[in-house]
């Protein structure tokens, strides 16, 4: 597992600050971190109001387990985005850790795949 | 709390002095009763949107463990400290909908509207549509009561208004529980709500006044703003699907922190440089006198610090019991041809046709004649089946006389009842096969004769798919819960109930663990409507009718409970030591007994005893 602990990003607190109309993001993330991961898609839920990847990671002794990543919602993403990430995707997501360790958990910075494709919220990046 | 009833009640006069749009003011004996009246007050139609300084500090986007300012009791404290945010992806909570107060807080578009009777043009109603969660709310204006207490509870309430001069008043009762504020501090369901509406030109000050038994030491006063929008915003959908979130995990499982433990209690107390005493809520953190008690810096911070842990006397049930005590069988559709009959004892759920009724449970039996009479007016067809989903007597105590008031035709005249005389001249009686046993052994009266023993029991019956299903080691080892598929009503016997803890009988083989998985499988075949609203519709043992919400809270305390007496186990705790930690502090105010036949440590002895020594068969569904 590949899990870095970055700099903050202003670009989290100003997501924070903006689409926190159903729950908490401050009270769910730790919205003051920003960590990455690297890992396989296993499965992309698009739903409303919360999209959510599911990423299999593996750590240093080859341990698997799946971080739960949440992103904007199916109306924000159910453009190119839906039909460009598919299960089987290798990916590198940063994004800010959950509070609760055992939910193994991030809330959706930015997403970048192998083959150079990006998504998030850093300047010139663009949701969908 | 003086001050905020004078400041209620000068926002009142002022709304009723200084509106823009003030009209002749409306309802008047006159006005005819029933009809609602013919002028309204102020109007409050139009698209708004919320004060955005006000929402802030009161949404879901609130700071954890930030409860100052309201006269939560120590119950809701501790509700609130074992809240984690990470609550909200278990399935059921994904897309809780919003009580109201909190219903205005929701940082989006609103729209307001009046709906009059064609004929009359008379103020039938007004209607409140939140974007956020999808609130559609109707304030019925004609005079209609409210709901008898046996009736479903939803989050938008039952709401009945009326015009104070130029201010419209909206009282709310049949909430579901909800947030005060989405950090943890919740609104039972026992609350009523009651908002004030004064227009001021393009705002509208909605004052309202939460008054909840269960969770609050005094009313709580709660302000908003709405704007005037001059456009509507043609945007007011907000859809909500909820899924799988956390990968993997098993239905169980319900984050919470155990008392003591949540590491972000002192988080928000010192961001802001406050004493913790005044970030933990409670009614002197409303007042000015909160500074003396703050003033001894040591002192304050032992207070809160207690504050933290169970304490205080044992707290009982402070939610009215919905059951009617009248002495009359109360009769109420849940849906399709699907009744309750509540009056005697447990529950007693009916479905009527073409074919005749199928009645599961029987009550007590004090009342059979009558529960027979109300039967009778629901289906000129004699009753052909009973199911009974446990032997106790308060749902069984009807078999005799309703089995005895019915017939079987679908025995009486077969090719297999010809040589046996009387066969089918009464109601068949089906239940789980230990239910049975218990009745034949306790010598209770019509033990059924049907009986299915691992494997579900199903009939086509009225044209509807009724399926009854074994839930082993639940309350006791004869529990089962019945599916009226085409109506989706699902009576859950005594596995849920909304009065009081579940009545877990380990003598009889009843456990915690198999009473969660029976929640939990009947969580798997519910559906919502909307935002956890409707849908498959739940009769409990006990209590009001409710659908899924209701049982997923259920479901979350026992897990919650369960997790809290594992820990004191783990820990070699003896049950006299689990007992003394309190593990039900939070749920007593809503559930607790300290007397009668299931009392609150009688419960706690029965999670401790079913998790030391669970039966072999509780995971057998």
């Amino acid at each position: 597992m590949k899990r870095t602990l970055m700099l903050l990003f202003p670009t989290a607190l100003l997501l924070a600050s903006t689409l926190s109309a159903h729950h908490s993001f401050s009270a769910t993330y730790d919205t003051g971190k920003t960590v990455s991961i690297e890992g396989k898609v296993v499965q992309f839920l698009l739903r409303n109001p919360h999209s959510f990847l599911h990423i299999e990671v593996k750590d240093k002794e080859g341990k698997v387990a799946v971080y739960n990543v949440e992103w904007a919602a199916a109306g924000q993403l159910n453009g190119t985005i839906a039909s460009s990430i598919k299960a089987g995707d290798l990916v590198t997501i940063s994004g800010n850790p959950g509070r609760d360790p055992a939910d193994l958990r991030l809330r959706m910075v930015n997403i970048k795949r192998t083959d150079g494709q990006s998504w998030g919220f850093d300047p010139g990046q663009v949701v969908n | 709390m003086k001050t905020i009833y004078l400041l209620v009640g000068a926002l009142l006069v002022a709304g009723a002095t200084i509106g823009a749009q003030v009209q002749t003011p409306g309802a008047s004996p006159e006005n005819g009763a029933g009809l609602g009246p013919m002028v309204a007050g102020t109007d409050l139609s139009g698209s708004w949107r919320p004060q955005q300084l006000v929402t802030e500090s009161q949404t879901a986007a609130g700071d954890l463990a930030d409860f100052g300012g309201i006269p939560l009791n120590d119950a809701a404290r501790m509700y609130a400290l074992s809240w984690p945010a990470s609550r909200q992806t278990v399935k059921q909570h994904q897309c809780m909908g919003y009580v109201t107060p909190y219903f205005w807080y929701a940082p989006a578009n609103y729209r307001i509207w009046e709906e009059r009777d064609p004929f009359t043009q008379r103020l039938v109603s007004w209607r409140f549509y939140g974007q956020i969660a999808q609130g559609d709310r109707t304030v019925y204006m004609d005079g209609r009561p409210h709901p008898p207490a046996y009736a479903p509870h939803t989050f938008a309430g039952f709401s009945t208004g009326e015009y104070q001069g130029n201010t419209l008043t909206v009282t709310t009762t049949h909430l579901k529980r909800g947030w005060i504020k989405a950090n943890g501090v919740p609104q039972s369901d026992a609350t009523t709500v009651v908002e004030h509406f004064v227009r001021h030109g393009d705002n509208i000050t909605v004052l309202a006044v939460i008054d909840d038994p269960v969770y609050l030491t005094e009313p709580l006063s709660k302000a908003s703003m709405l704007v005037r929008m001059a456009k509507d915003p043609d945007a007011w959908l907000y859809p909500c699907d909820d899924s799988e979130q956390i990968f993997g995990r098993k239905s169980d499982v319900v984050p919470n922190h155990l008392f003591g433990q949540n590491p972000y209690a002192r988080e928000y107390a010192d961001r802001r440089k406050l004493p913790l005493l005044a970030a933990l809520g409670g009614v002197e953190t409303m007042y000015p006198e909160l500074a003396n008690a703050i003033r001894d810096t040591t002192a304050a911070e032992n207070l809160a610090k207690a504050r933290m842990m169970p304490s205080g006397p044992p707290a009982v049930s402070r939610a009215p019991d919905p059951t009617p005590k009248d002495g009359e069988i109360h009769t109420m559709r849940v849906s399709g041809e699907v009744y309750l009959l509540a009056g005697d004892g447990a529950n007693i759920a009916v479905q009527v046709g073409p074919q005749g009724a199928f009645v599961v449970d029987t009550g007590s039996g004090k009342l059979a004649d009558k529960v027979i009479a109300a039967i009778a007016k629901l289906s000129a067809k004699p009753i052909q089946f009973i199911l009974n989903t446990t032997f106790r007597p308060d749902h069984t105590g009807g078999n005799a006389k309703l089995q005895m008031a019915g017939a079987d035709p679908s025995v009486t005249g077969s090719f297999f009842s010809m040589q046996f005389q009387g066969a089918g001249l009464a109601a068949t009686i089906i239940s789980q096969l230990n239910t049975q046993s218990r009745m034949v052994e306790q010598k209770l009266p019509a033990p059924p004769s049907d009986t299915f023993a691992e494997d579900r029991r199903r009939k086509y019956y009225n044209g509807e798919a009724v399926e009854a299903f074994p839930m082993p080691n639940a309350t006791t080892d004869g529990d089962s819960i019945v599916h009226f598929r085409r109506a989706d009503v699902i009576v859950a016997g005594d596995i849920f109930t909304t009065t009081e803890y579940p009545h877990i009988d380990t003598k009889n083989g009843g456990s915690l663990q198999g009473e969660i998985n029976a929640l939990n499988f009947i969580l798997d075949r519910t559906v919502y409507i909307h935002d956890e609203d409707g849908g498959t519709m739940i009769i409990p043992g006990h209590g009001r009718v409710t659908d899924e919400w209701e049982v997923a809270e259920y479901r979350d305390m026992l897990v919650i409970i369960r997790d809290r007496v594992q820990a004191m186990i783990k820990a070699g705790a003896t049950l006299q030591q689990t007992l003394a930690s309190r593990p039900t502090f939070d749920y007593d105010v809503r559930y607790g007994a300290t007397s009668g036949p299931w009392t609150t440590n009688m419960f706690v002895e029965a999670v401790y005893t079913s998790l030391k020594n669970p039966p072999k068969t509780e995971n057998a569904r």
